[in-house]
């Protein structure tokens, strides 16, 4: 938990250096939360809010929405959707890929084909 | 490697640097009105959903099959603009030199498609200087705006330049830039606190009979005032060794949900909806980099009131009246400004 508490406090208060939008309560009021309840959280006092508060925190704070869901230990819905489709497969797959360095990662993601024009 | 990951195209050349990526994204945004005046940067409303084409082959003419690539919705008369990420986020991203085409045209030289960079030819831009390209480049900081019309109706700039509806769509070639200038630039970067390159830093009507798949071309819409930028690392700056390529075909979107079963979005705002609400447009200009001239080609194609005008025909609805109040000047560094407004990832 005070793992994405304290990562939220870092990326918003470096960008509140140079930027006084990223002060605490105005993002509280941009992604439409009380800004006691976003201090709490960047505390690590209260659990991470939901996926959706979760992804308008990430959307305004320029941050990777998978990441911060990560730390707040959720997963996608999205996610969640595609893998219980086919569960055995994805978590197959996912566990063939744990170690597996960045590079080869990229190897399996999905490329977009390039044709004939 | 190009991937498609949400709604974005991400360029990526692990075998230049790890850090060589650059991402496109198409938003959505409020057409202007082609009255002869110049507009303000408009804002962007969200991105267009992108799909891979192959995903769809039995619903798609065998030419899309063929080109491959990705396709997105937009409606008849749909403004759009191009949003270019080098990671700004990540404090300058990774420079990259990208040609712009709209079908096969060049969309700042208004010249046939070609792969090369030619630093002659001045025909390309380059990220992180140039966040976003809104349309076809026709003089020195103006530009006519990407507005999509049928292919084949001869709205298109490709139709009137070739006199042939032939492509349609857009296509991109992106360059990275070679790795020694890269980390010549970073430790430039990392000694100077002034982050330039944070500069780049940076919906229906359905249809119940089926019929043809309709591709849609780009057509120049109203005036607008941008700059494009020229390239300022010079041409040997560029790994022109590693490139990567994508043709983005725009499907008309009240077919998108037979090609895709997905629903498309929804028509956006007229601008002078937009503006009598009292949301903001923008202007973006940095001052201290030299900008490109426009190209004779693209200056000389008729618009699509124009041209509709000249067909007789009732293409566009009414702009009604439009006097941008509340325009937001932003600069290199402050791309991140407008997050609060009504625009996803710029201005």
């Amino acid at each position: 938990m005070t793992g994405f508490g304290d990562y939220v406090r870092m990326a918003r208060s470096t960008r509140a250096e140079t930027d006084v939008r990223f002060s605490l309560r105005q993002v509280a009021q941009r992604i439409g939360v009380e800004p006691a309840y976003l201090s709490k959280i960047e505390r690590g006092l209260v659990a991470p809010p939901s996926e959706a508060t979760i992804i308008r925190l990430a959307t305004d704070l320029g941050e990777d929405p998978d990441v911060l869901l990560a730390l707040a230990g959720k997963v996608g819905s999205d996610l969640q959707a595609i893998i219980l489709r086919r569960p055995k497969e994805f978590a197959e797959l996912i566990r063939q890929l744990k170690n597996a360095p960045d590079h080869a990662l990229l190897k399996v993601v999905r490329e977009v084909r390039d044709g004939n024009w | 490697m190009i991937t498609l990951e949400g709604n974005h195209l991400t360029f990526r050349f692990p075998e230049v640097h790890e850090s060589a990526k650059s991402v496109l994204q198409f938003q959505r945004t409020l057409r202007i009105p082609d009255n002869g005046k110049h507009y303000p940067l408009p804002p962007g409303l969200g991105a267009f959903p992108l799909r891979h084409v192959e995903d769809f082959t039995d619903r798609v003419p065998k030419g899309w099959r063929e080109r491959a690539g990705v396709m997105m919705p937009l409606y008849q008369a749909e403004a759009m603009w191009i949003s270019f990420d080098a990671g700004w986020r990540s404090r300058g991203g990774y420079p990259c030199a990208i040609k712009v085409a709209a079908g096969k045209i060049n969309a700042i030289s208004g010249k046939p498609w070609t792969p090369e960079l030619d630093g002659s030819e001045r025909d390309y831009i380059v990220v992180p200087e140039q966040p976003w390209l809104d349309g076809f480049c026709i003089a020195k900081d103006v530009i006519r705006q990407f507005v999509a019309m049928p292919l084949g109706s001869g709205y298109s700039v490709e139709e009137q330049i070739t006199g042939k509806p032939e492509h349609g769509g857009l296509q991109f070639i992106v360059y990275p830039m070679l790795r020694e200038r890269y980390e010549a630039l970073l430790q430039q970067r990392e000694r100077s606190s002034d982050h330039w390159a944070v500069a780049g830093a940076s919906s229906l009507v359905l249809r119940c009979a089926a019929e043809p798949v309709r591709a849609m071309g780009l057509a120049a819409g109203g005036r607008m005032r941008q700059q494009i930028y020229a390239d300022p690392h010079g041409l040997d700056a560029w790994d022109q060794s590693s490139s990567n390529r994508c043709f983005v075909t725009l499907v008309d979107a009240v077919q998108w949900r037979e090609i895709t079963g997905e629903a498309p979005p929804t028509k956006p705002p007229t601008a002078a909806d937009y503006t009598k609400a009292g949301l903001p447009w923008f202007d973006y200009y940095a001052a201290d980099l030299e900008t490109l001239g426009g190209a004779q080609a693209l200056a000389l194609a008729k618009s699509v009131a124009e041209m509709a005008e000249e067909k007789g025909e009732q293409v566009l609805g009414p702009d009604g009246e439009v006097n941008p109040d509340t325009i937001i000047n932003i600069g290199p560094g402050e791309i991140s400004l407008p997050k609060a407004l009504p625009r996803e990832s710029k201005r």
